[in-house]
C-alpha cells in the first residue's frame, strides 16, 4: 500500500521498513507484507537472489539488464550510507542518555536538610493546638449540662400535654400519629408512672383505650379498605395488642365461609346429574364463581393484614380445593359422562386460577393437577367397572326375566356389549381428550396411560369375571336336582361365555387396538422400558384360552350329565342275574335326550362347521353293522371254544385297525362339540361295563342298546369313525365281561329295534 | 407327544387292572400284579426290575383262583399279600402266602392266609392293611362286591382294614393262629343316614387310627379306635385318594370327571390345589413316596401323567413357570386305559403302570427330577 497510495520516496521508505523490521521482530508486521508475493520485489525476507536473476535475465534485453545493474548498484551504495548513518544517531542517543542520569544525581543531595525543618515546624503546630483544647475545655461541658436540661424540660412538657395530644388525634383519626407519642412516652410511664405523672399517665391510658377500640373496629370491619386494615393491624400490633387472637379470629371467620362455599358445590353437582345444561349460562355456575371470588379476596385482604398467616392460608385454600376434589371423587363413582367431568373440572379450574392469582406460593396448580389426576384415574376406572358390571348383567340379567330368553340373544347381547360398550368408552375418552382444558391436556399423556391401561385391567378382571360366572354354575351343579332348571341356564351360560372369549379375541380386541392406535398413542408416561400399557396380545392370548377353557368345561358338565345316566343305569342292576331283553332299555332315551339338549345348545351358538361327508352306506339295516370280521368270527364263536388268544385276538384286530383317536382337540363347531361329547360318554359307557359282569342276558341287552344307538350316534357326530369304534369296544368290553358271551342273532335284534323305534 | 418312551415292558397274559409295589423286598425293586380274566385260570405275576434296570424279568408266576380286582404287597413281609377277588357272583377278599420259590418258575399254588370273611354285602374291597402275617390262613364268602382291602402303610402293625360296600372292617390278624378276627365294623349307614356306597379308601401314614373312606358323595374320615366319622370332605365320585407319605394332613383325590384334588385336612373346606387331570376318568393317584409333590396319576384315556404340584413343601419357591403347568410329562405309550400305577419304594424314581390289556411298562422319572 504504501508504493501505491503514498508516492514516498524510495529513500524513506526503505528506512522505514528496515526501523520496523528493526523493532518488532516478526516480519509478517512489515508494512510492505501485501507485495511480499511477486518474486521481482527486492525488499523481502523471502527474497531469492538466483530466482530473481533468472527472471530478470529472461524477461529484459540486454540495455534493460545493463540499465538495471547501474540502478542496483547505486542502490546498494545507497543501502550502505543509510546503515551508517542509522548507527551513529543510536550512538547519540546512548550517549544524550548517559548525560541525563549524571544530571539527575547531582540534583538529589540537598533535600534531606528540607526535610529535618519540615518536621520542626509540625511538632510546634501540635503543642499550640492542645493548649487551646485544654482553655476551652469547661466551657464546653457547662453548655452542654444546660443543654440536657432543656431537653429534659421539653419531654416532661410533651408527657403534660399527651392526653390532650392523643385527644385531638382520635378526633381527627390520626391513629397513627398517636401510636407513635404514646410509644415515645411508654418508657416514661413505666418509669414514673405510680409517682409524678399518674394523673397523666391514666388520661393517657384512658386515650389509647378509645384509639385500640377504634382500632379494632376498624380492622373487623370489611367496608374499610384493606390499606387501612392493615395499617391498623400493624399499629395494634405496636400496642403490644395481642394480634394474634384477633387474626385466629378472622381465620376462623373465613373457614367458615369455606365451608358455605363447598355446601354450595355439592348442591351444585347433582344437579348437574340432572342435566349439563345447568352449567352453561347456568346461574349456579356464577353464583359459585362470586363465592369463590369473594373467598380469593378475602385471602389477598388478610394475606396483606397479616403477612406471617400465609401459611394458615395456604392450608384453608388446599383444603377448599381437597374437598372439591373429594366431592368430584364421590360423583365419579356414578354413571356420568366426560363432558360432566370435564366440565365440573372445568369449575374447578377457574377457582383455582383465581386462587392462584391470590396466594401463588400455595402452589394449586401443582396440587390441583395431581388431584385431577387422581380423579381422572378414578374415573377411568370406574367407567371400566360400570362396563364390566353392564357386560356380567347382560349375559346374567336378562335370563332371569324372559324365560325363553334364548342363547343366541344371549350371545348377540353380550357381544354388543362388549363391543358397543368399548367403542363407547373410547369415544368418551376421546372427549376428554380433546379437551382443551388446562388440567386436562397437561394429564393428556397420562390419560392414554391410563386408558391403555384400564382396558388391560378391565379385560382381565372381565376374564376373572368370566371365571367367577362359570364357578357359580359347578357350584349350583353340586346341589341337588331343584338346581336342574338354572343348571341347564348354566350349561348355555358356559357356551355363550367361550364363544363371548373367542368373540373378544378375534373380534373386540383388534377393533379396541386399531381404536387405541389411532386415538390414543403416544402416552408413555410410563417409560419405555415397560412398553405400552395394553398389550393386545396378552388379552388374546388369555381369551383364547378362556375360549377353550369354557367349551371343555361345557362338554365336561355335559358329559358329567350322561355320566350319572349311565351310572344309575349299570350300578343298579345285577346284571349276573338279568333277564333276557325284551326291550331296548330306557337309558337310551335319556342318553338322546341328553345329547340333543346339547345339540341343540351348541346349534344356537356355534357356527357349523364343514362335516366330513362319509355317511355310512349301512343305512337301515342293524344287522349289517360295520364290525370287524375277527371280532363277529370271535362273538360267533361257541364259548366252549373260547380260545385263551381271546385277548391277543383283541389286540391283533387293534393292529389292523387304524388306531382311532378318540381324545381329539375341540374346535368351534357344532360337531366338534357335539362328538366330543358322544365319544367322552361312549368312553365312560365302555368304562362302566368292564366294571360289571354279566350274564348271558346281561351281554345281550347290552348289545341290544349299543345297537340302537349306532344309528343316532353317527347321525349325531361327526367322526362316525370313532363313534363305530367306540361303539364296538363297548360291545367287546362286555363280551370279556361275559361269562357266556352269545350274541343275539341279527332278525331278533332288528325286530326289538324296529319294536322300539315304532313305540318312540 | 412324547410316545417315544424309554419305558421298560412287561406283557401280561389276560387283562388286569392292578400293581402294587413290593416294599419289604429291600434287596430288589420289584412289583407285584394279578390279571383280570372272567373265565381264564388267572395269575399273580412277581416282577423284578434287573439290576442293570433295563429288563423285568418274572420271579414268580402263581396261580390265583379267581380273578383279581385288586392285590396289594404286605408293607413288612414280601412274601404276603392281599387279594380282591370276584368270582362272577361273588367278591371276597383274603391274604396270600408266595411259597418259597426253589429256582422255579412253575406255577406253584399260593398259600391262602387268610380270607376275610363275614362280609356279608357287597364288598369292593380295594385294600388290605396287614401286620404279622405268617401261614394264616382266612376265607370269606362275599356276595357284594368288596372294594378294597388296606395295609398300614408302613412299620408292622396287625391289623387290616376291608371296606366293602355297606361297611368298614377292621382285621386283628394273628399270624400264629392263622386267623382273622374282625373286631370291629362299621356300617356306613349308621353315620350318614342315608345309603351311601362306600368304594374305597385310604390309611392315613402318619396316624394309625385315621382312614379315609370314599362313597358316592364325599370323603369319610373315619376314626378306626372308636370306629366314628370324624369329618367329610364333600366332592362327588371320587375315585381314588392317597395320603401324602411325606407331608401330614395333604391327601390326594381322583374324581371321575374332575381331575385330581390336593387337601389340607385342617382346611377341608376347599381344595389346596386342583389338577386338570386327565381327558377322560382319572382313574388313580400315587403321591411318590420320597419325593414332595410328585404325583402321577393314570387315566382311561390311556395316559399316565406326571404331576408337579406346586403347593407342596413350604420351602420351595413357587416360580411361575412351574406354577403354570404342574403337568411334568405325559406317557402316553399304552393301547388301553391305564387303571393302575405304583411307584417302587426302594428307587422311588421308578414307576410301573399297568394297562389294562395287560402291559406293565416301567419308567423311570429321573430326567424330571434333575429339574426339580
Amino acid at each position: 500500500m504504501a508504493a501505491n497510495d503514498v508516492p514516498l520516496d524510495d529513500k524513506a521508505k526503505r528506512m522505514r521498513d528496515l526501523l520496523s523490521s528493526f523493532y518488532s521482530p516478526d516480519p509478517s508486521m512489515s508494512s510492505s507484507s501485501p507485495k511480499l508475493a511477486s518474486l521481482d520485489s527486492i525488499n523481502t525476507a523471502s527474497f531469492d537472489a538466483n530466482q530473481y536473476m533468472n527472471l530478470l535475465v529472461q524477461k529484459s534485453n540486454l540495455e534493460v539488464l545493463l540499465k538495471r545493474h547501474v540502478e542496483m548498484a547505486a542502490e546498494i551504495k545507497n543501502l550502505d550510507t543509510d546503515l551508517q548513518m542509522l548507527v551513529y544517531e543510536n550512538y547519540n542517543k546512548f550517549i544524550s542518555a548517559t548525560d541525563t542520569i549524571k544530571r539527575m544525581k547531582s540534583n538529589i543531595v540537598g533535600m534531606e536538610t528540607n526535610m529535618e525543618q519540615l518536621l520542626e515546624k509540625i511538632t510546634s503546630v501540635q503543642s499550640r493546638s492542645d493548649g487551646v483544647n485544654t482553655s476551652l475545655f469547661e466551657k464546653r461541658e457547662h453548655i452542654e449540662k444546660l443543654h440536657r436540661t432543656r431537653n429534659l424540660l421539653r419531654k416532661v412538657q410533651f408527657i403534660y400535654d399527651l392526653p390532650a395530644r392523643l385527644g385531638k388525634c382520635i378526633k381527627s383519626e390520626a391513629y397513627a400519629d398517636a401510636v407513635k407519642f404514646y410509644t415515645g412516652a411508654m418508657p416514661i410511664f413505666r418509669t414514673y408512672g405510680d409517682s409524678s405523672f399518674q394523673d397523666c399517665k391514666r388520661a393517657s391510658e384512658e386515650a389509647m383505650q378509645t384509639i385500640i377500640r377504634n382500632l379494632q373496629g376498624k380492622l373487623f370491619s370489611d367496608s374499610e379498605s384493606i390499606q387501612s386494615r392493615a395499617e391498623a393491624a400493624v399499629l395494634l400490633k405496636q400496642l403490644d395488642f395481642p394480634v394474634d387472637s384477633l387474626k385466629v379470629k378472622l381465620l376462623e371467620k373465613l373457614e367458615q365461609s369455606l365451608a358455605d362455599l363447598e355446601l354450595k358445590i355439592e348442591k351444585l353437582e347433582p344437579a348437574g346429574e340432572d342435566s349439563s345444561n345447568l352449567y352453561q349460562g347456568g346461574s349456579l355456575v356464577d353464583n359459585h364463581e362470586d363465592s369463590v371470588w369473594e373467598f380469593s379476596e378475602a385471602v389477598r385482604a388478610y394475606l396483606v393484614i397479616f403477612p406471617d398467616s400465609k401459611n394458615q392460608l395456604i392450608s384453608l385454600s388446599r383444603d377448599l380445593l381437597s374437598r372439591h376434589f373429594e366431592a368430584l371423587q364421590q360423583y365419579v363413582h356414578e354413571r356420568i359422562s366426560s363432558a360432566d367431568l370435564v366440565n365440573i373440572l372445568k369449575i374447578i379450574w377457574t377457582d383455582v386460577l383465581l386462587l392462584d392469582n391470590v396466594l401463588e406460593e400455595a402452589g394449586l396448580p401443582v396440587v390441583s393437577l395431581e388431584a385431577a389426576q387422581v380423579v381422572v384415574k378414578k374415573y377411568i376406572s370406574s367407567k371400566f367397572s360400570i362396563f364390566q358390571q353392564d357386560i356380567s348383567d347382560s349375559l346374567v340379567g336378562p335370563k332371569e326375566r324372559v324365560e325363553e330368553y334364548t342363547l343366541q340373544v344371549a350371545l348377540e347381547t353380550g357381544k354388543k356389549t362388549v363391543l358397543q360398550g368399548s367403542m363407547d368408552a373410547l369415544l368418551d375418552f376421546r372427549l376428554l381428550l380433546d379437551d382443551k382444558l388446562e388440567p386436562v391436556v397437561n394429564l393428556r399423556d397420562l390419560i392414554i396411560d391410563y386408558v391403555q391401561e384400564g382396558f388391560q385391567g378391565f379385560f382381565r378382571t372381565l376374564y376373572d369375571c368370566f371365571v367367577l360366572l362359570s364357578e357359580k354354575k359347578s357350584a349350583s351343579e353340586q346341589g341337588l336336582k331343584e338346581m336342574a332348571q338354572s343348571d341347564k341356564a348354566l350349561t348355555g351360560l358356559v357356551l355363550v361365555l367361550s364363544q363371548i372369549s373367542v368373540f373378544i379375541e378375534q373380534g373386540a380386541i383388534p377393533r379396541i387396538t386399531e381404536e387405541i392406535a389411532s386415538s390414543f398413542s403416544g402416552g408413555g408416561a410410563r417409560g419405555y422400558e415397560y412398553g405400552p400399557a395394553f398389550v393386545p396380545g396378552e388379552i388374546c392370548r388369555r381369551f383364547r384360552s378362556a375360549g377353550d377353557k369354557f367349551i371343555n368345561l361345557y362338554i365336561k358338565m355335559r358329559t358329567q350329565r350322561i355320566s350319572v345316566i349311565l351310572r344309575k343305569r349299570f350300578m343298579t342292576p345285577n346284571w349276573i342275574k338279568h333277564k333276557e331283553p325284551r326291550d331296548v332299555h330306557m337309558f337310551v332315551d335319556l342318553l338322546l335326550r341328553e345329547l340333543e339338549a346339547a345339540g341343540s345348545e351348541v346349534k344356537q351358538i356355534l357356527p357349523q362347521g364343514i362335516r366330513k361327508h362319509r355317511h355310512s352306506d349301512s343305512n337301515g339295516s342293524t344287522a349289517s353293522s360295520r364290525s370287524n370280521p375277527l371280532r363277529d368270527d370271535r362273538l360267533g364263536r361257541s364259548n366252549t371254544s373260547r380260545a385263551r388268544s381271546q385277548l391277543l385276538e383283541t389286540h391283533l384286530a387293534k393292529l389292523f385297525k387304524q388306531k382311532v383317536e378318540i381324545f381329539t382337540k375341540v374346535e368351534y363347531t357344532q360337531e366338534s362339540v357335539v362328538s366330543t361329547i358322544v365319544k367322552l360318554s361312549l368312553k365312560s359307557l365302555q368304562e362302566f361295563v368292564r366294571l360289571q359282569t354279566f350274564n348271558r342276558s346281561g351281554f345281550q341287552q347290552i348289545q341290544l342298546d349299543i345297537q340302537f344307538l349306532r344309528l343316532p350316534l353317527k347321525e349325531i357326530s361327526e367322526d362316525e369313525a370313532a363313534v363305530d369304534f367306540l361303539l364296538d369296544e363297548v360291545i367287546v368290553a362286555a363280551s370279556e365281561r361275559c361269562l357266556d358271551p352269545i350274541p343275539l342273532e341279527p332278525p331278533i335284534l332288528d325286530k326289538l329295534i324296529q319294536a322300539k323305534l315304532a313305540k318312540g | 407327544m412324547q410316545g417315544a418312551s424309554s419305558g421298560i415292558g412287561y406283557g401280561l397274559k389276560y387283562q388286569a387292572r392292578c400293581i402294587s409295589d413290593v416294599s419289604a423286598d429291600t434287596d430288589h425293586t420289584s412289583f407285584l400284579t394279578g390279571t383280570l380274566s372272567l373265565k381264564e385260570e388267572n395269575e399273580v405275576h412277581l416282577i423284578r426290575l434287573s439290576s442293570g434296570g433295563t429288563e423285568l424279568i418274572c420271579e414268580g408266576l402263581f396261580s390265583h383262583p379267581n380273578e383279581i380286582w385288586d392285590l396289594r404287597s404286605c408293607p413288612f413281609d414280601q412274601r404276603i399279600f392281599s387279594s380282591v377277588y370276584s368270582s362272577g357272583e361273588s367278591f371276597g377278599a383274603a391274604v396270600w402266602q408266595i411259597p418259597e420259590l426253589y429256582g422255579q418258575l412253575n406255577s406253584p399254588q399260593l398259600e391262602k392266609i387268610a380270607s376275610l370273611d363275614s362280609h356279608e354285602g357287597k364288598i369292593n374291597c380295594k385294600t388290605v392293611l396287614v401286620l404279622e402275617l405268617h401261614r394264616l390262613l382266612v376265607t370269606s364268602k362275599l356276595q357284594y362286591p368288596t372294594e378294597c382291602v388296606i395295609w398300614w402303610p408302613s412299620g408292622k402293625q396287625d391289623k387290616l382294614i376291608s371296606i366293602d360296600q355297606e361297611k368298614i372292617l377292621l382285621w386283628n390278624i394273628d399270624c400264629s393262629k392263622k386267623i382273622a378276627q374282625a373286631y370291629l365294623q362299621v356300617q356306613s349307614q349308621e353315620s350318614t343316614g342315608m345309603l351311601h356306597y362306600l368304594s374305597g379308601g385310604a390309611w392315613d401314614p402318619h396316624d394309625v387310627n385315621a382312614l379315609a373312606a370314599t362313597c358316592e358323595s364325599s370323603v369319610q374320615f373315619w376314626d378306626i379306635r372308636t370306629m366314628k366319622k370324624t369329618n367329610s370332605i364333600e366332592c362327588t365320585h371320587v375315585h381314588d385318594l392317597e395320603y401324602d407319605a411325606k407331608k401330614n394332613h395333604i391327601l390326594v383325590t381322583a374324581e371321575y370327571e374332575s381331575g385330581i384334588h390336593i387337601w389340607d385336612l385342617r382346611m377341608p373346606r376347599v381344595p389346596m390345589q386342583e389338577l386338570p387331570g386327565h381327558a377322560h376318568w382319572t382313574w388313580t393317584v400315587r403321591c411318590n413316596p420320597q419325593y414332595d409333590g410328585l404325583i402321577l396319576s393314570a387315566g382311561t384315556d390311556s395316559t399316565v401323567n406326571l404331576w408337579l404340584s406346586s403347593s407342596s413343601g413350604d420351602g420351595m419357591v413357587e416360580s411361575p413357570t412351574r406354577r403354570s403347568n404342574p403337568l411334568l410329562n405325559t406317557y402316553s405309550d399304552y393301547e388301553d386305559s391305564v387303571y393302575s400305577v405304583a411307584w417302587s419304594s426302594r428307587e422311588p424314581w421308578i414307576f410301573a403302570s399297568l394297562s389294562y390289556d395287560g402291559r406293565v411298562v416301567v419308567e423311570s422319572v429321573k430326567s424330571y427330577l434333575s429339574r426339580k
